[in-house]
């Protein structure tokens, strides 16, 4: 009995297994994006509110905030990195975007806090590279810093907002759609374009699987790193200036727990913690479950405290099973 | 070069030290309310909280994992604590807190090592999970504690003049610290941190070593959370927010690495000290609290750029290289 079998590419049974694995390859690598289309096939077909538009554009809307972050960070966590000062970093960019407002103008205010976040990422960057700090930590350090930051430029007042115009980029539309969403959008383009078409963005993925053969290779990883804390800085940025103009005021503490959501969507959107692995689409997917599950939870009037329990559940149940799809294919192949 | 090396293994040990008697003696100068019996009980007693737990944290890092819920854990845990308190007496309050601490470290155990889930990971669904288990739990009221003045002796009583809670933190720490340096479990848990691979490799049952050690810091958890619903005899689920970032910190400034393998106790419970005597210096000299959040943020940084160095500067003399 000959045990290894050579398949030859005509005939119907080796189709058939080419279908089968065409299937479970499309079902295990988008595994969030299928559940995702599941729970909203389910909530629209039982619950006549969710299916409302005004409810599905909010759902959008809410979505962006988060999930604008979450690009940055799946580019970094694919890079071998965190950053955990997101949240300290997104309301010292808003506090600052606030002051500038009054006497700038929407354009150069927005500009400047684009460029103030990429300047924060870099400076996250050098403090990881440079002074050698595991990232976990480093950037825990320097939430309390902007954090800090912060409260030091606002006297711990809040920042009020009021000028219309710039608030439009927060709850206006744009082509129907939510002006955050297609913002989101937008980063996610970009991103994937760096991502996939640019030196630097396929240097990411390599200092991401394996530091030290990207180092031997003559890859400048250190450079690397710290733009891929640029390119958090620059989203973290631009979650700031929507979420600003959405709330319209600003206070430094305005994002509190924002890393872990950032985190969560990315981490559930099928990004490896260990760096090298992660895809922006499952990312874009994971922060619309999160939202669209809380919305769902609103609409069936479960109380806000069952959401905590929710979220970490999700956090929980997908990870287990991307832990479990990845035994199955190191047992499989 | 020797002597470089030495001069970082002594910071390694006292360098904490170092930097708490220098605040004191800073703030004699500065301020002498600082020194004054009360406000120094005050410290310790923040202290002792904040320590606890990050003793706990300290097993599980050395482990090279990392607990994210313990803030949460220690909300629920006061939270049911108060309640049965109410309906029952102190060593059943005792017995069921320690054991609900201890179940839900279990779990992170079981969901780390059974499901395979990263540490990161698990814990932070767990805090989420655990948050809104205690905010259900007391329906986001707050839960008085009525007439037990034994029970707030737990704060205020002193032995020999010390606060009844440094005695609470000193026998975790003699507890944890036998554990961890004289036992073949401490050794076990050490080994993991260092090599997983490895310690697998020679046999060692690391599921339920990780089960356990995080059931032990679950347990820690609890006891502080405790000791919080002694302290404050009025407790709600929101309590203990960023407590997972007050006892990393205070693990790492104490000299336990990050990257696992080693354990340092007795420098956890003096980073502790340190920490809760900064934001007591801080608050005495009137600078606004959020200042605060920039001197535990600075002393992070510090602390672990000069953990590196010596990293670096023991890496050269290992590797033989001049400096």
């Amino acid at each position: 009995m000959n045990s290894v079998v050579t398949s030859t590419p005509d005939t119907p049974r080796s189709n058939y297994r080419q279908a089968l694995r065409l299937m479970r390859y499309g079902l295990t690598q988008y595994t969030i994006q299928w559940l995702l289309l599941l729970v909203v096939i389910i909530l629209s077909v039982t619950n006549s509110n969710f299916r409302q538009e005004a409810n599905l554009l909010s759902v959008l809307r809410q979505a962006s905030f988060a999930g604008i972050g979450a690009a940055g960070m799946t580019v970094l966590i694919i890079s071998g990195a965190f950053d955990l000062s997101v949240a300290g970093m997104l309301g010292l960019c808003g506090v600052v975007l606030g002051k500038l407002l009054p006497d700038y103008g929407i354009l150069t205010a927005v500009s400047l806090t684009l460029l103030l976040g990429c300047l924060l990422g870099v400076v996250n960057g050098l403090v990881v590279t440079k002074v050698r700090v595991p990232a976990f930590i480093a950037t825990l350090g320097m939430m309390y810093i902007y954090l800090a930051i912060g409260f030091i430029i606002t006297n711990g007042q809040v920042v009020p907002v009021l000028n219309r115009e710039f608030r439009r980029l927060g709850s206006g539309n744009f082509w129907g759609l939510p002006t955050p969403f297609i913002l989101m959008v937008a980063t996610y383009v970009v991103l994937l374009g760096i991502l996939n078409f640019t030196t630097y963005g396929r240097f990411i993925r390599a200092v991401g699987s394996n530091e030290t053969a990207s180092r031997v290779g003559g890859i400048p990883v250190d450079r690397v790193r710290v733009f891929a804390f640029v390119l958090v800085g620059l989203c973290t940025g631009l979650a700031a200036v929507v979420l600003t103009a959405y709330l319209s005021s600003a206070q430094p503490n305005m994002a509190t727990g924002y890393e872990l959501r950032v985190i969560a969507a990315a981490v559930v959107g099928g990004t490896s913690l260990k760096g090298g692995q992660g895809t922006l689409f499952g990312t874009f997917a994971g922060a619309l479950m999160f939202t669209v599950i809380s919305n769902a939870l609103n609409l069936f009037n479960v109380g806000a405290y069952w959401q905590y329990v929710a979220v970490g559940m999700i956090i929980i149940i997908a990870l287990a099973i991307d832990a479990l799809r990845h035994r199955f294919f190191v047992a499989g192949s | 070069m020797a002597l470089v090396l030495r001069f970082f293994q002594l910071f390694e040990s006292l360098g904490v030290l170092v930097m708490l008697l220098l605040l004191f003696a800073v703030m004699s100068f500065a301020n002498p309310v600082f020194l004054k019996y009360n406000n120094l009980t005050n410290v310790i007693i923040t202290a002792s909280i904040i320590a606890v737990t990050g003793m706990g944290m300290t097993l599980a890092v050395a482990m090279g994992g990392l607990d994210l819920s313990v803030g949460s854990n220690q909300a629920l845990t006061a939270c049911v604590a108060a309640s049965l308190l109410n309906h029952t007496n102190i060593p059943f309050t005792f017995a069921g807190t320690l054991l609900l601490g201890m179940a839900v470290g279990i779990v992170n155990g079981l969901i780390i090592s059974r499901l395979h889930v990263p540490a990161f990971v698990a814990t932070l669904g767990m805090m989420s999970i655990l948050r809104g288990a205690a905010l259900l739990y007391t329906d986001g009221q707050s839960v008085l504690i009525m007439g037990h003045r034994d029970f707030a002796q737990l704060n205020s009583g002193k032995v020999l003049g010390v606060p009844m809670p440094f005695i609470i933190a000193l026998l975790t720490l003699v507890v944890f610290y036998i554990l961890l340096r004289h036992t073949p479990f401490g050794r076990h848990i050490c080994a993991i941190g260092g090599n997983e691979s490895a310690a697998h490799a020679t046999g060692l049952k690391i599921g339920l070593i990780k089960v356990l050690v995080f059931g032990l810091t679950g347990m820690s958890a609890a006891l502080s959370g405790i000791m919080l619903s002694a302290q404050l005899l009025y407790v709600d689920g929101t309590l203990g927010a960023g407590l997972e970032l007050q006892a990393i910190t205070v693990t790492v400034l104490g000299g336990t690495s990050l990257s696992g393998g080693s354990g340092n106790l007795p420098g956890t419970l003096i980073a502790s000290l340190l920490v809760a005597a900064i934001s007591s210096a801080l608050n005495i000299l009137k600078i606004a609290p959020f200042y605060q959040y920039l001197a535990l943020g600075s002393l992070l940084i510090l602390a672990l750029a000069l953990d590196t160095l010596r990293r670096m500067v023991v890496q050269k003399v290992v590797s033989g290289g001049a400096l």
